[in-house]
């Protein structure tokens, strides 16, 4: 083997594992899954597991409203939460208009109350 | 590019659309006075009257008012929250569309072919197939910019007030014939 065929071999090596190093920085934490992928409808808790002692909870809890918005709404939400509740410094961040935050604002407000059960709303969301 | 040109109102803050706004108003009324063009209504662009630099700065105002008046009152009915800023910077933006078709009467094209109607018999005009063509293309270049002029009124007010219905939408054209009507009353009894 002559030197520029094993300095080949050696750039190949070194791309093929800045590939695998970015796969794996790619990978995404797993979303969950808010509705139901056959029917669309809202899907329920039908299991916990505790990862320390592998202790499993069985039974049916509904999702909190905040947790059966999307992902994009959730980031929103504590996006609002991070700033403070101020729309004008989240309209700098996310390069938008104020209006247009307060839109998003309102229209979050508005699914939040649809999806939150009358007779909890004075619960925990 | 889109939203530059439709929705403006989505990204830029209303410091820099009222800048902009409030810009085009002074170079838009000045493109009316040199290219001899009166905003005669909310709506309107009309090219031979006779201009002068307070007629055509009273004009924008009266304009510029008419159609802020009644879109914040509607604003207000569909949203309570709505700013009046929002709803200023969308007709001082908006009104760009109107002020660009003054430039039809570059070389003061317009003002002849109007000459050539308003002091001959209609029946003996005769206008040359070149003069036609330009009078066509015109034509529909002045469409496409109201067109522009409306796109841009009706995305400006929607982002201020988050008017989503076909109800809000109703109710913004008759707004919008409110001011065309208003701004036409009071500029035919003061100019």
């Amino acid at each position: 083997m002559n030197k520029n065929h094993l300095l080949f071999n050696f750039i190949k090596v070194k791309i093929n594992f800045i590939k695998f190093v970015l796969h794996f920085s790619k990978m995404n934490i797993p979303k969950l899954p808010v509705s139901c992928p056959s029917c669309s409808g809202s899907l329920q808790v039908s299991q916990l597991s505790c990862p320390e002692c592998n202790t499993l909870v069985s039974g049916t809890y509904p999702l909190p409203p905040l947790l059966q918005l999307t992902q994009e709404e959730q980031n929103f939400i504590l996006q609002f939460f991070i700033s403070s509740g101020s729309l004008k410094q989240m309209a700098v961040q996310m390069g938008n208009s104020y209006p247009t935050v307060r839109n998003k604002l309102d229209d979050l407000i508005e699914k939040v109350k649809q999806l939150t059960p009358k007779n909890n709303e004075n619960s925990t969301v | 590019m889109k939203t530059v040109l439709f929705n403006p109102f989505i990204k830029y803050s209303e410091k820099q659309l009222l800048l902009v706004g409030l810009l085009f108003t002074i170079v838009g009324s000045l493109a009316g006075y040199y290219f001899n063009a009166r905003f005669d209504g909310a709506l309107d662009m009309h090219i031979g009257r006779s201009t002068t630099m307070v007629t055509v700065f009273s004009d924008n105002a009266i304009n510029i008012i008419s159609l802020f008046i009644p879109l914040y009152l509607l604003a207000l009915y569909i949203n309570s929250k709505t700013r009046i800023i929002d709803i200023l910077n969308t007709v001082l933006v908006a009104r760009l569309a109107i002020y660009l078709t003054t430039l039809s009467n570059v070389g003061k094209f317009m003002s002849q072919i109007e000459n050539k109607i308003l002091f001959n018999n209609p029946l003996n005009i005769n206008f040359e197939p070149a003069e036609l063509i330009v009078i066509i293309i015109i034509a529909l270049l002045s469409l496409l910019f109201l067109v522009w002029y409306i796109a841009l009124l009706y995305n400006g007010f929607k982002v201020a007030c988050n008017a989503k219905t076909a109800k809000h939408n109703i109710l913004f054209a008759v707004a919008l014939l409110v001011a065309e009507i208003v701004s036409k009353i009071i500029i035919s009894t003061i100019n």
